[in-house]
């Protein structure tokens, strides 16, 4: 019984997983880099939240709201000021930036919260049994919204002119550009959701979680593994490896202590790449 | 401000930080491997000295091993742990490239962090292992501090003057062939992966000695001096120094830890006051990292220089 | 079955795929040998499989299926730098240099220095012969025309004097046998007149050459046999004067534009 409710546990943080790390992919998939300060973006979400909500005394679906929106805009507004102009150099030099850029999100957090545990403003959890497992209400949203995010994201990219486009920008920028595609509204679309998607996560984060302001930071190394599972840059695997490593890691708590849940998530991507060194994917886009 | 004092500790860090600098210097620029892990093998090398000279436990120590070894003994181990740890991780990472590479060393680094917290036996966890033995407590009329800040200075200069060797040799020649491309350099008879191994093991060695110099200049190895933060301000500072003149890799490091220092000793009224500089601090060493990347000033420098030549 | 004793080079029944997509075999799979201190020209028209066969002789591609063997010894399942370190040198079809270095460093890199292992290098023994090796290189570029480039950064030199550099760089290895990509693509006329000299001297000092050419008046007055592959299989073999006439091939491969 006990290792049931670490396998439904497990499934729920398989399902933040799912999206704290979609966004990151997607932006890996369009702009081409692994995009570090992502989790900080998850940062702006959840302080954001906690702020209008906490501090304010907003509903929490207003204050969610406002959150995601004002993450999308800073996530756009950093692509634009310093991401798009040293483009040209490479993925190595964006990613390396990508720090500097955590590190100023991180400081500035850091600066306007200061330390100590925020919470929302916010109900108790309502704990439902069925068959003797136990799942709370906020839970069941993460689950739901993961389900939701997922379906819309590939509705989105299949059905609208505005999704295609960025499926085409991903496969090749230079052709999609010659045949029309306003690559700059697309790139803008891309970054808006990318990071509206993170601050939802930051909003799922301040709800469930225990929210520190080194906690942001903390989620990288999680989505780092849920990406290279999947393969860089590739959706519909992030899907099935944020479950994969969600239950690896909560299940691995019925044998050893919770504090190595990372390793177990790491140990689980190192396995799969001595095997799959391009990750479940197998190519670099699928 | 105490200057003479903020002077001496920038030599100190910034020579035992050096060292490891131009161990990521060794592996981006020449071997082409980001390793976004490197804190680790600092922090193995400070573990293992530790281990290797604290006493067997007693009372509350929660750690199993001390074996009491001289000084020296130490450093040797910490050397070794750093040589070993990269055999461990080199061994399923090196066959990656680029990016993948740079996250699973990233990967690797977290993983051990978060094993040094949470296994107690091996340094008594987030607590870590304190009162770290030191080579001499007596210098006669000479301070302590000199004597580290000339240990760590002497340590920078001679990896400095190995690694120029090894670099400016027919093996530094052909390291640059296999950066630049892997399979021209193998159809004239060079093995590529054994090279990028050896490189990724021979620069672990120097940063277990920092690690362990570290330690001793510290006294401590907790797991709260090695997060990914070193990882990254050791990049910032090969990013500062420029890739390729190995002595820009030197000046970068000292110019960073010198004002990482300064923010550090600035006296500050109230708590709250020295968090926020804190935070500055991150947020000013951040916009350093993205300008620098961003202007290369000194890239255009040598230019300059060279074109003027 | 080729087990005559003077072959140099011996390929026996190899094959390889990519997705499923035959590149080099066909049913019985590629088999043709190489004689010590022969010339030959390796011609067919473009996805022949040329190129391939190549990757696969220098270990660059691991074969499928089948057995190469080279100077007495099974090199099938070796890698790309174990086969250089056997004596096979090769030249690529798009040039491959290292661009970070000067056009001599290049040349130089082709040498096997002392130097270059870890613990030679940190020595100083590799010193002492380090000013012959750099003599040797100098020889080298001089005898592909790029003598008066050696400190020149590579970028500053056209793609045919980058192929120039490529064969250099083989050239202070002194390989058994060299193979040569398409060496005269986006030559210009001079350099490869110098060339056809080279390969001329080279082949009488007794090394064995397989060059890869498109080039057929270039290649059928220097080979003194060639094959044709086509499909990925070995459609005729044979000395150049009976590959000019051979109908097989005519209709393979002298229907476009490269015509004799």
């Amino acid at each position: 019984m006990l290792f049931l409710q670490f396998l439904v546990t497990g499934i729920v943080t398989g399902c933040f997983l799912i999206l704290a790390t979609i966004g990151f992919s997607l932006t890996r998939r369009v702009e081409g880099f692994l995009n570090i300060a992502h989790a900080e973006l998850l940062g702006v979400g959840a302080f954001a939240t906690w702020w209008f909500n906490a501090s304010r005394g907003w509903h929490i679906i207003a204050a969610a709201a406002i959150a995601v929106v004002i993450t999308a805009l800073v996530g756009l507004g950093i692509a634009r000021a310093i991401y798009d102009p040293i483009r040209v150099r490479g993925p190595a030099v964006l990613l390396i930036t990508s720090v500097g850029v955590a590190f100023v999100i991180g400081g500035v957090i850091d600066a306007l919260i200061g330390t100590g545990i925020r919470t929302l403003d916010i109900g108790l959890a309502t704990s439902y049994e069925p068959f003797g497992i136990r799942i709370t209400n906020y839970q069941l949203l993460v689950v739901a919204l993961a389900a939701l995010v997922s379906v819309s994201l590939a509705l989105f990219l299949n059905r609208t002119r505005t999704g295609l486009a960025i499926r085409a920008m991903a496969v090749n920028p230079e052709l999609a550009a010659s045949r029309g595609i306003d690559v700059r509204s697309t790139s803008r679309a891309t970054w808006l959701l990318s990071s509206g998607l993170a601050g939802l996560a930051g909003v799922m984060l301040a709800v469930i979680a225990t929210l520190t302001t080194d906690l942001p930071f903390a989620q990288i190394l999680v989505i780092l593994a849920v990406a290279i599972l999947a393969g860089l840059g590739s959706l519909y695997t992030v899907i099935a490896s944020g479950l994969i490593i969600g239950v690896a890691m909560d299940v691995s708590v019925y044998w050893i202590p919770a504090g190595y849940r990372p390793l177990v998530a790491f140990a689980v991507v190192i396995i799969v790449l001595l095997f799959r060194p391009e990750g479940l994917a197998g190519t670099r886009a699928a | 401000m105490n200057w003479p004092q903020l002077i001496i500790t920038v030599i100190t860090i910034g020579s035992i930080l050096g060292v490891v600098t131009l161990a990521l210097n060794l592996q981006y620029a020449r071997g082409g491997m980001i390793n976004f892990g490197i804190v680790a093998y600092f922090a193995a090398g400070a573990y293992a000295y530790a281990i290797a000279t604290q006493p067997a436990p007693q009372g509350l120590d929660q750690y199993s091993f001390g074996f009491d070894w001289p000084w020296w003994a130490g450093f040797v181990a910490a050397g070794f742990a750093a040589l070993v740890f990269a055999v461990v991780t080199g061994w399923p990472t090196l066959r990656l490239r680029g990016e993948y590479l740079a996250l699973t060393t990233f990967a690797f680094a977290e993983v051990f962090h978060s094993f040094l917290i949470n296994e107690r036996r091996i340094g008594n966890g987030t607590v870590g292992l304190s009162n770290l033995e030191r080579p001499v407590s007596d210098w006669g009329p000479i301070e302590e501090k000199y004597v580290f800040a000339a240990a760590a200075a002497l340590l920078l200069l001679v990896t400095l003057i190995a690694f120029r060797r090894l670099l400016n040799s027919p093996y530094g020649r052909a390291l640059d062939a296999i950066r630049d491309d892997e399979i021209a350099a193998a159809a004239v008879a060079k093995p590529v992966a054994d090279m990028r191994r050896q490189v990724f093991l021979i620069s672990a060695v120097p940063v277990g000695f920092a690690g362990a110099l570290y330690a001793m200049f510290t006294t401590l190895a907790q797991p709260s001096l090695f997060t990914a933060e070193v990882t990254f301000v050791v990049w910032i500072a090969l990013v500062l120094g420029g890739e390729r003149p190995i002595y820009g890799v030197v000046l970068g490091t000292l110019g960073l830890v010198f004002f990482e220092e300064v923010v550090r000793a600035w006296p500050f009224e109230t708590v709250r006051s020295a968090q926020i500089a804190a935070s500055v601090e991150h947020v000013v060493t951040g916009l350093l990292f993205i300008a620098v990347l961003r202007l290369r000033p000194f890239d255009r420098i040598s230019e300059q220089l060279k074109a003027r030549a | 079955m080729n087990n005559n004793s003077s072959a140099l080079l011996s390929v026996e029944h190899v094959s390889k795929r990519f997705a499923g997509l035959q590149a080099v075999g066909g049913d019985d799979g590629l088999t043709f040998a190489v004689d010590k201190g022969a010339f030959i020209g390796l011609i067919g028209p473009n996805g022949a499989g040329k190129s391939t066969t190549f990757n696969l002789l220098s270990g660059v591609l691991a074969t499928d299926t089948g057995r190469v063997c080279f100077d007495g010894r099974d090199i099938t399942a070796a890698q790309s730098h174990k086969c250089a370190a056997c004596g096979i040198g090769r030249t690529f079809q798009t040039p491959r240099v290292f661009e970070s270095l000067s056009v001599i460093d290049n040349v130089l890199v082709g040498a096997d220095s002392a130097g270059e292992r870890l613990l030679g290098a940190l020595g100083r023994s590799w010193r002492v012969r380090e000013s012959e090796t750099i003599e040797q290189a100098r020889l080298a570029l001089e005898r592909v025309g790029l003598g008066s480039y050696s400190d020149d950064p590579v970028t500053d030199l056209s793609g045919g004097e980058l192929r120039m550099l490529e064969v250099a760089r083989q050239l202070v290895r002194e390989p058994k046998l060299l193979l040569l990509d398409e060496p005269t693509a986006g030559v210009h006329p001079g350099l490869q007149e110098r060339l056809a000299e080279l390969l001329l001297n080279l082949h009488r000092s007794g090394m064995t050459l397989l060059v890869v050419e498109h080039n057929l008046r270039f290649l059928l007055a220097l080979a003194d046999r060639v094959l044709v592959m086509s499909q990925g299989q070995l459609l005729a073999e044979g000395a150049p004067s009976e590959i000019r006439s051979n109908p097989a091939v005519i209709s393979a491969y002298l229907g476009d534009d490269h015509a004799v």
